[in-house]
């Protein structure tokens, strides 16, 4: 194949896994949590390592008990 | 504790470098400030890179945060945010070329870096450019001071050296003896600190200092409002 | 090489990466997720585990687009960015399948998979993987054999060390921790001891 033929594949699947991303992401956030888990610490907060109370992944996570 | 009421431009400014800092307080971009922080050139060069990776991508992003759909927000700025980490790469091995070796990986992994995407999603997809741009700024700045505060810490000690000149070319090679000078009886130094091992005690330690400030901090408050509480006690009964 | 040659080589390369050039502990790969991560042992194991696959997958993925498609097309910059979407969307569909088939799964790996498209670990042992370029005299086949032993070695060290320092931090929580330190600085200096442990293997293999 020449290089152009390789640059197209190469932009085309660009293309493809640009579309698959999107479409994957849209699918899995719209997708409903299996039952009993609808109560899982938010996930997005935990994905932006935006971690906050309630997250079994708490970074800083001494923070202060709200119970208290 | 500050009673100057600040411009909000400057607010989103200021808090990044100190109050906030990325490093320290929030805990995020923890690869680099670990990896990197064997020579401070390395570390100040890094931080620059990250500061323009940062302050491109949160300035794209506010721009375009009225046209990206709700949905499809963090996709969007992962791809944007790679694309600028892709471009920051090619410049630096191109002008830098001694940074870009002395990066390796960790130079792609900005892509996927906490404090980038954190501040895109926080910051840039709610405000407008300008404060969107310093606010970028004041958080490359902090993330480059923590870098380049560890960065001094472990080469000084476990060098014995600060080295200038090997990445930054225009710069002219110096090799500050800085232990020498201090303790001048001969030449050593702690190599534990450049070793990987080094670079934990030194982040560790220096969150245990920040920590403590913050404990004092907590107990003043405590012990205030004790007293308060006591007085007006006193007062009531 | 004989075959047996090759398998040797392999072995010796993912027990290299799995230890000695520890991908946490040596390379600072993944961090963010070590600290974070690293309170509770199931929790642990979990990401460690989603971790693994991840690597493997996407390595699998990549090598072949980097050195058939990127190279020849004379577009090996672009590599950053087709990693990136490749991770993205092997995290997306495994937790698209994970969350459809199998609740069990989902209630213990579900909130680490979004989190694992941006763990430095995963782009690293990719990117590393294809940084190096051909060394002198390697096969295309070796390479690949080697990067492929790479990510292997790379992510079954992630969860060993992982799963180790959640243990220790478990039984950190009921010490008598000074107050500065209880938390982050402790876990770090922890994590500065398994350093310590791994340097004693340097020179060991390839």
């Amino acid at each position: 194949m020449s290089q152009l033929g390789y640059v197209f594949l190469a932009v085309g699947i660009l293309l493809l896994l640009l579309i698959v991303f999107f479409v994957t992401f849209v699918l899995y956030r719209k997708a409903p949590a299996p039952k009993g888990c609808e109560k899982l610490p938010s996930a997005e907060n935990c994905a932006k390592c935006a971690l906050g109370e309630g997250c079994a992944m708490n970074l800083y996570g001494q923070k202060e008990d709200p119970k208290k | 504790m500050d009673s100057i009421r600040r411009h909000p431009h400057q607010e989103s400014f200021v808090s990044g470098i100190i109050r906030n800092n990325p490093l320290f307080v929030m805990v995020l971009g923890t690869c680099p400030a670990l990896a990197i922080t064997t020579s401070l050139e390395a570390a100040l060069g890094m931080g620059l890179l990250f500061l323009f990776v940062l302050v491109g991508s949160n300035v794209l992003i506010s721009l375009l945060r009225e046209i990206i759909p709700d949905e499809i927000k963090t996709p969007s700025y992962i791809v944007i945010i790679a694309t600028f980490v892709t471009i920051v790469k090619m410049f630096c091995n191109a002008y830098l070329p001694a940074l870009y070796n002395s990066l390796g990986v960790f130079l792609s992994l900005l892509v996927v870096n906490c404090i980038v995407l954190g501040r895109a999603e926080a910051f840039a997809s709610e405000n407008g450019v300008f404060d969107s741009f310093l606010d970028g700024l004041g958080n490359g700045l902090g993330y480059t001071l923590a870098l380049g505060l560890i960065a001094l810490l472990r080469e000084i000690l476990g060098t014995g050296y600060l080295t200038f000149g090997e990445i930054f070319a225009f710069l002219p090679y110096m090799r500050l003896p800085i232990l020498k000078a201090l303790d001048g009886s001969y030449d050593y130094s702690m190599s534990l600190f450049t070793s990987p091992m080094g670079g934990f005690v030194v982040f560790g330690l220096l969150m245990a200092l920040l920590q403590t400030k913050n404990l004092r901090k907590k107990d003043a408050a405590r012990a205030a409002a004790i007293a308060e509480a006591q007085l007006t006690a006193q007062e009531g009964a | 090489m004989t075959a047996y040659g090759y398998f040797v080589a392999f072995l010796l390369a993912v027990i290299t990466d799995l230890l000695v050039d520890n991908v946490l502990l040596s390379r600072f790969y993944g961090i963010c997720s070590f600290i974070g991560v690293g309170n509770q042992v199931k929790s642990a194991v979990s990401m460690g585990v989603a971790v693994t696959l991840v690597i493997v997958a996407a390595s699998a993925l990549c090598w072949p687009i980097y050195y058939f498609v990127l190279v020849p097309a004379g577009l090996p910059f672009l590599d950053t960015l087709v990693y990136i979407l490749v991770i993205a969307c092997l995290v997306q569909a495994v937790g698209l399948f994970i969350k459809k088939k199998s609740p069990a799964l989902y209630k213990s790996l579900g909130i680490y998979l979004p989190l694992i498209t941006t763990n430095c670990a995963v782009l690293g042992v990719v990117q590393s993987n294809t940084d190096a370029g051909i060394l002198a005299g390697q096969s295309l086949a070796e390479n690949f054999g080697l990067s492929m032993a790479n990510a292997i070695g790379t992510s079954l060290g992630y969860l060993l060390m992982i799963f180790v320092f959640a243990c220790i931090r478990e039984r950190l929580a009921t010490y008598p921790v000074p107050r500065a330190f209880k938390g982050i600085p402790i876990a770090l200096i922890t994590a500065a001891l398994m350093a310590l442990a791994v340097i004693g293997l340097a020179g060991l293999g390839a």
